[in-house]
């Protein structure tokens, strides 16, 4: 799995605003996904799974968290890492967001340092 | 009842930094208090409910909405359509809410937050009906813009 990047939001805008921030960051990646949903998001991974995924928590269909357990129980994902991004910054959504098998978790607003401190560690 | 000036300070630092951070845009309270917005103006909003319940809201021109949505997205001006303004006014409100959440929380307790909502006229604003507060702050944005962030809310009547 090169450096792949999976973006999962409903909003085009915040995908949008988020591959510029991971652009700022000086992080790159060999190939980048979009999803809106968890479910579209589950359909690429599928067919082919990417090394960090960065997931917003509230989406139609399906949401953050549905789809971080259900990664979770894909075995070509099984190394696959998930940062939730998303304006919760309560205790209890971070934690109950690493207890479904995130292994970081975002909040926005966020600036281009924040994700090269988060997610560097994760694709080194 | 909450503090009005803590809530009211929450509300313009949690702008800051979303417009600081996510727009690349400086904002500062307006210094003159009858500045208005004129012309057609896009109210960007988010309704939450818990202790306490309400909503938070953004308004502006066009013109500025259309500014907020190029510095979010790095696009030219030209390259800025109608969708891609009301989907960067609804992420402001979005992330504006987020941060006041933060920022008040051991004040107000634990809110849900709704989808932002978009839409656009003359002459906008929230109503949330008799015994609610309105907090309104009116800022400058680089300079140029003069934008509205309401927030209105009352105690749960669960």
């Amino acid at each position: 799995m090169a450096n792949s990047l999976m973006i999962v939001d409903d909003s085009a805008t915040m995908r949008k605003i988020i591959m510029r921030t991971v652009r700022m960051s000086g992080l790159e990646f060999d190939r980048t996904e979009e999803a809106g949903n968890g479910e579209e998001a589950l359909e690429k991974l599928g067919a082919e799974p990417v090394k960090l995924i960065l997931c917003d928590i509230n989406m139609p269909e399906m949401g953050g968290p549905e789809l971080v357990r259900k990664i979770r129980q894909m075995p070509s994902c099984e190394n696959t890492k998930i940062i939730m991004v998303s304006t919760e910054s309560s205790q209890e959504i971070i934690d109950s967001s690493i207890a479904d098998g995130a292994n970081g978790f975002i909040t926005k607003p966020f600036t281009p340092e924040q994700f090269q401190q988060e997610l560097a560690p994760l694709l080194n | 009842m909450v503090d009005q000036i803590c809530i009211n300070k929450a509300l313009l630092d949690g702008a800051k930094e979303v417009f600081e951070t996510m727009v690349f845009m400086d904002i500062a309270e307006a210094t003159e208090p009858d500045q208005k917005i004129e012309g057609w103006a896009l109210l960007s909003s988010i309704t939450f409910k818990g202790p306490f319940e309400g909503c938070l809201a953004v308004c502006c021109n066009v013109d500025c909405a259309k500014a907020i949505a190029e510095g979010m997205l790095a696009l030219n001006l030209e390259e800025v359509g109608e969708e891609e303004t009301c989907d960067a006014m609804g992420e402001i409100a979005n992330m504006v809410m987020g941060s006041v959440k933060a920022r008040l929380q051991n004040e107000i307790g634990n809110v849900e937050v709704s989808i932002p909502s978009v839409v656009s006229g003359r002459s906008l604003q929230n109503n949330l009906g008799d015994g609610s507060v309105k907090l309104l702050t009116r800022i400058n944005i680089q300079n140029e813009y003069i934008a509205e962030l309401s927030l209105l809310y009352r105690e749960s009547r669960n």
